[in-house]
């Protein structure tokens, strides 16, 4: 019975959890250019799910469209609908501070700010909550605990971030996008600049991390995606190619590009 | 199947092919030849079989260093961890394929073709052949990608079941018959078990290739018809 379902629909019988974010028919352009050709797909709550494919495949755009982020750039738009909890955040009227509180995002290059490890978290609270200090020392504590760098940094927080490895950098960037209580993370690439034991500990985090958030993962390192997804999404040339079970993508794909592209056939 | 963009990573795949295919070919050749010397009570093809399994055991050996590097260097994914996992287990099948015809072999002396009874000749032959067939295709079979051939050879492990089972029968008719059978008979009767268990391998094997080839599980229930374990005599 299980095989004549959709992969779609087997993932959504199995996953427990009710869908986070669903994407439904939707088209991006850059200018006249087609990056995104009608994608439909549905990630589960409180999982981790990666996009892989090759470079201009559309999976950092697609990335980009769930906190719209793409709206800083002109000319570049999205069409069809995103629902976050069942709201579309592609409306006009969707508030787009409050959209990036909910739908935070880490970047392939740390990007701390130039300002000391706790203001570095502190920064964005700030932007959203009035607290006490001693409110705000308790969330940049638990910020950085969350990211596992609070051992490493709680005796010199008003040290530069940008003193940090970039291995500290990348956590303290991901303690800062917890630090504002997101309901999912999007992590662009987040372990392809680091070393073997910082990539390590950031896949250790994400492990720990969705247990509580939403997380959406592009990389280019299939065994990465292999470790810390439960469900991936090959995509090609703007198409969603193939979407199903992390397990099932690589070990016995449904399609032939899929299969081509993680064996290293492709081109 | 396409190529690899490196091109060292097809040779390393098809490496390990060839040696699947070697190990497959030595199968055949000492099963065919550890029944033909059981029957002809040729002592020299016995031993050439036995010695022939120090070669399977290499093989296999080779298999796995491979078989290792080859995950530690490439991390093959999809359809090339299949096959290289596929192939491991594989190999081990084979080995014990290899292990059960030696031991086939090493009895060829002690059974002695004047105390077989004509009949058991060409009982045991019979079921040798059965067992030849299946040796040699699910090999060929596999080298020609046939998942459907591997999964209609699964299901013929059955006839060698049925053989089995009447041989065991014909085995201790002899034995009750006249007492001075049994030493004979019974080395027969393990003769014949390894070639019942050598049949086992072969689903083995196939099952494994299947799943290396399609990526799904043949189910996992397959008719046995082995009876000998409920016509055993009461004690």
């Amino acid at each position: 019975m299980s095989q004549m379902l959709s992969p779609d629909m087997t993932i959504a019988a199995e996953a427990t959890a009710k869908a986070k974010i669903e994407v439904k028919n939707l088209n991006f352009y850059y200018g006249q250019s087609k990056a995104l050709k009608d994608i439909t797909l549905s990630l589960p709550e409180r999982s981790v799910t990666a996009f892989i494919g090759p470079s201009g495949c559309g999976k950092s755009t697609l990335l980009r469209v769930f906190n719209r982020i793409y709206e800083l750039y002109p000319k570049q738009t999205a069409e069809g609908q995103v629902l976050l909890d069942g709201q579309n955040i592609l409306d006009r009227s969707q508030d787009l501070n409050l959209l990036r509180t909910k739908i935070g995002m880490v970047f392939q290059k740390p990007t701390p700010f130039p300002m000391s490890i706790y203001e570095n978290i502190a920064f964005g609270v700030r932007l959203y909550e009035k607290i006490s200090k001693s409110e705000m020392d308790g969330r940049v504590e638990q910020a950085l605990k969350r990211a596992a760098l609070w051992t490493e940094v709680k005796d010199k927080l008003n040290a530069s971030g940008l003193s940090l490895s970039g291995g500290q950098q990348q956590r303290l960037c991901i303690a800062r996008t917890v630090a504002v209580k997101p309901e999912v993370i999007l992590l662009d690439e987040p372990a392809s600049a680091l070393d073997p034991l910082s990539t390590a500990k950031i896949e250790e985090l994400i492990d720990e991390l969705q247990a509580d958030y939403t997380i959406v993962i592009v990389t280019h390192n299939m065994q990465q995606a292999a470790r810390v997804s439960k469900q991936t999404a090959f995509m090609y040339l703007g198409e969603l190619v193939e979407f199903d079970r992390t397990e099932k993508i690589f070990t016995s794909p449904r399609e032939k590009r899929t299969q081509d592209y993680i064996t290293g056939r492709f081109g | 199947m396409g190529e690899h963009t490196v091109a060292s990573f097809d040779e390393d795949l098809g490496q390990i092919s060839r040696l699947i295919r070697d190990m497959g070919d030595l199968a055949g050749s000492m099963v065919g030849g550890a029944t033909k010397a059981l029957l002809n009570s040729d002592n020299a093809l016995a031993q050439r079989v036995v010695s022939d399994d120090a070669i399977m055991d290499a093989r296999q050996r080779e298999l796995d260093d491979r078989a290792i590097t080859l995950i530690a260097k490439r991390q093959p994914m999809a359809d090339d961890l299949r096959h290289v996992v596929g192939s491991i287990r594989m190999a081990g099948d084979l080995e014990r394929i290899g292990d059960l015809a030696k031991n086939i072999a090493k009895r060829v002396g002690t059974v002695g073709l004047s105390v077989t009874p004509r009949d058991l000749s060409h009982s045991i032959d019979a079921m040798a052949q059965l067992v030849l067939i299946q040796v040699q295709g699910v090999i060929e079979e596999y080298a020609a990608r046939d998942a459907a051939a591997l999964a209609k050879l699964r299901a013929d492990d059955e006839r060698i079941d049925v053989k089995y089972t009447s041989v065991f029968r014909e085995l201790l008719t002899y034995m009750m018959e006249d007492p001075r059978n049994i030493t004979a008979c019974t080395h027969l009767l393990f003769c014949a078990k390894n070639l019942e268990r050598i049949g086992d391998h072969v689903t083995n094997i196939a099952e494994n290739a299947y799943y290396v080839l399609t990526g799904t599980q043949l189910p996992a229930n397959r008719p046995k018809q082995d009876e000998t374990a409920m016509s055993a005599p009461a004690a």
